[in-house]
């Protein structure tokens, strides 16, 4: 298995980094806020 | 007398149910209207009565002509008073240009509201169903949407309060 040579270990462990870092960046920015505003209009709607 | 024959004209009867008024303001105004009304009646009444004075049958009647005398030259001299009403008609038309200044400002606010009415009648006349709107849709016409996101999503909170006691929890885990 690739991942435990420890050849890879130092790309494994950068792509981990960027990968996270992408997808936490990408849910804060982007797609949870989507979220909130829809239930944030549901609630809103709900109300009326 | 000018006063006079604008009071003729006022249809009272007309004047409180055109006007709408009630309460005070109609008790305050039927008021005026007996005020008037009794003025009215008893010039009428002093009018008819006779103004000229039989002194020659006096004299002849009453011993003491000196007394005949004075009072026919008093009668003779004698004037109406006048009062001078130029204040109280300036203290009117200050009044009449308040209240008709207070009533402009009072259409122009019944008429800015009735407007902003009929736009929200034809909102709701024209409003499709909550099936067909967007969540932007609705974020536009409610901008207090987006400030309450950005600042659950300022404060890291994904969930905002009361949403799963009212629709539920999907999540599995």
């Amino acid at each position: 298995m690739p991942q435990l040579v420890p050849f890879f270990f130092v790309n494994q462990v950068v792509f981990a980094f960027v990968i996270l870092t992408v997808l936490i960046y990408a849910f804060s920015k982007y797609i949870l806020p989507k979220f909130v505003r829809i239930f944030i209009s549901r609630i809103y709607i709900n109300k009326l | 007398m000018a006063t006079r024959s604008a009071a003729l004209k006022v249809d009272w009867a007309k004047l409180t149910s055109s006007l709408g008024l009630r309460g005070q303001t109609a008790a305050s105004l039927q008021a005026f209207k007996k005020r008037n009304d009794d003025a009215r009646r008893k010039v009428q009444i002093l009018s008819e009565q006779a103004q000229t004075v039989d002194f020659e049958h006096y004299r002849k009647v009453l011993k003491n002509q000196a007394i005949v005398n004075e009072i026919e030259n008093h009668f003779k001299t004698f004037k109406p008073a006048t009062y001078d009403v130029s204040r109280q008609l300036k203290a009117i038309d200050a009044f009449e240009a308040q209240a008709v200044k207070g009533a402009e400002e009072t259409k122009g606010k019944v008429e800015s509201e009735l407007r902003s009415l009929q736009k929200t009648l034809e909102n709701i006349e024209t409003a499709r169903p909550f099936e067909d709107l967007t969540v932007d849709e609705v974020a536009a016409a409610q901008p207090e949407i987006d400030e309450k996101t950005a600042s659950l999503v300022s404060k890291g909170r994904w969930m905002p309060a009361g949403y799963k006691e009212r629709f539920g929890d999907m999540s599995v885990v």
